[in-house]
């Protein structure tokens, strides 16, 4: 499955605060592990989505095999499981969601939806 | 690519109880021989970067999925070919490795029972307690259903549960 270019960017604990909870910008963690199936199958997918919603949020890939601390702190109990932050609070969570174009777009977008940029 | 390399490297599932079963076998297979180094057996890791040094067709998602085995001049083998190169390449089991080779009427019949033998034990290392080997086959839910019953666990949909033992290794 090879990736032409990455959409979701890796982040870790260092730069998590940083990239994540201090930002504007909607942001999706997707907490996830390369041995993990599921996340395998989400994957494609999951880039689609990134490339279609550009600068517009931001998807950030979060691996629970080497951010033990993220996961613990987030009470990951699974793989993949999205979490959804807006100005550094988390708004929404999608456990598995389905490898789809259509229900992995909702998942990332309704959270936002009705929030003000500004506000 | 880094400094050239001499041996082939298999690369191992270290997050799959069954791959590093696998794994530590062929080590200590090659340890107790006192053999001169055949085979480096590293596992997978987390790296996307690392693997594409060594094969720039190397996949992160793929390693995990397949067992994979990069040759030294960069090529890879995978599943059942990689199975029976490391077997060649094993000194407990390097006397099967003919076997594999031959042929009849242009096809190696025993070469394609060691890819559906590594094909069917692929398949079961959710049953075996592979909590990252992910969705058992069609055919096997039933049984994982079951396994993951007997183990106290609810079966997953589009869903790895994650163990604290596995979150913190």
């Amino acid at each position: 499955m090879p990736v032409a270019m990455d959409f979701v960017t890796p982040v870790t604990a260092e730069n998590f605060n940083e990239l994540v909870l201090r930002t504007n910008i909607p942001v999706v963690a997707e907490f996830m592990s390369y041995g993990c199936e599921h996340c395998r199958l989400l994957e494609p997918v999951l880039q689609k989505v990134a490339e279609k919603l550009g600068s517009r949020e931001l998807i950030f890939r979060v691996n629970i095999a080497t951010e033990q601390t993220l996961a613990d702190r987030y009470q990951i109990e699974g793989t993949p499981t999205l979490v959804m932050f807006w100005k550094g609070v988390e708004i929404g969570r999608a456990i598995g969601p389905d490898p789809s174009m259509q229900a992995l777009w909702d998942a990332v977008t309704s959270p936002f939806e009705g929030l003000s940029q500004n506000g | 690519m880094g400094e050239p390399r001499h041996l082939p490297i298999l690369l191992f599932n270290d997050e799959c109880a069954v791959c590093r079963l696998i794994a530590g076998w062929v080590c200590r297979s090659l340890q107790s021989q006192g053999d001169a180094a055949t085979l480096i057996v590293q596992p997978i890791g987390n790296d996307p970067a690392a693997l594409r040094a060594l094969n720039p067709s190397l996949d992160i998602w793929d390693a995990y999925a397949n067992i994979h085995l990069i040759m030294p001049d960069g090529s890879m083998k995978v599943n059942g070919e990689a199975v029976a190169e490391t077997l060649r390449r094993t000194p407990a089991t390097r006397w099967l490795a003919p076997c594999f080779n031959w042929q009849f009427f242009g096809r190696r019949p025993l070469q394609a029972i060691l890819n559906v033998a590594y094909s069917a034990l692929s398949d079961i290392r959710p049953l075996l307690g592979c909590e990252s080997c992910g969705i058992p086959s069609l055919w096997l839910r039933p049984f994982h259903w079951m396994a993951l019953t007997l183990r106290g666990k609810t079966a997953t949909r589009n869903h790895s549960a994650v163990s604290s033992q596995t979150i913190r290794r």
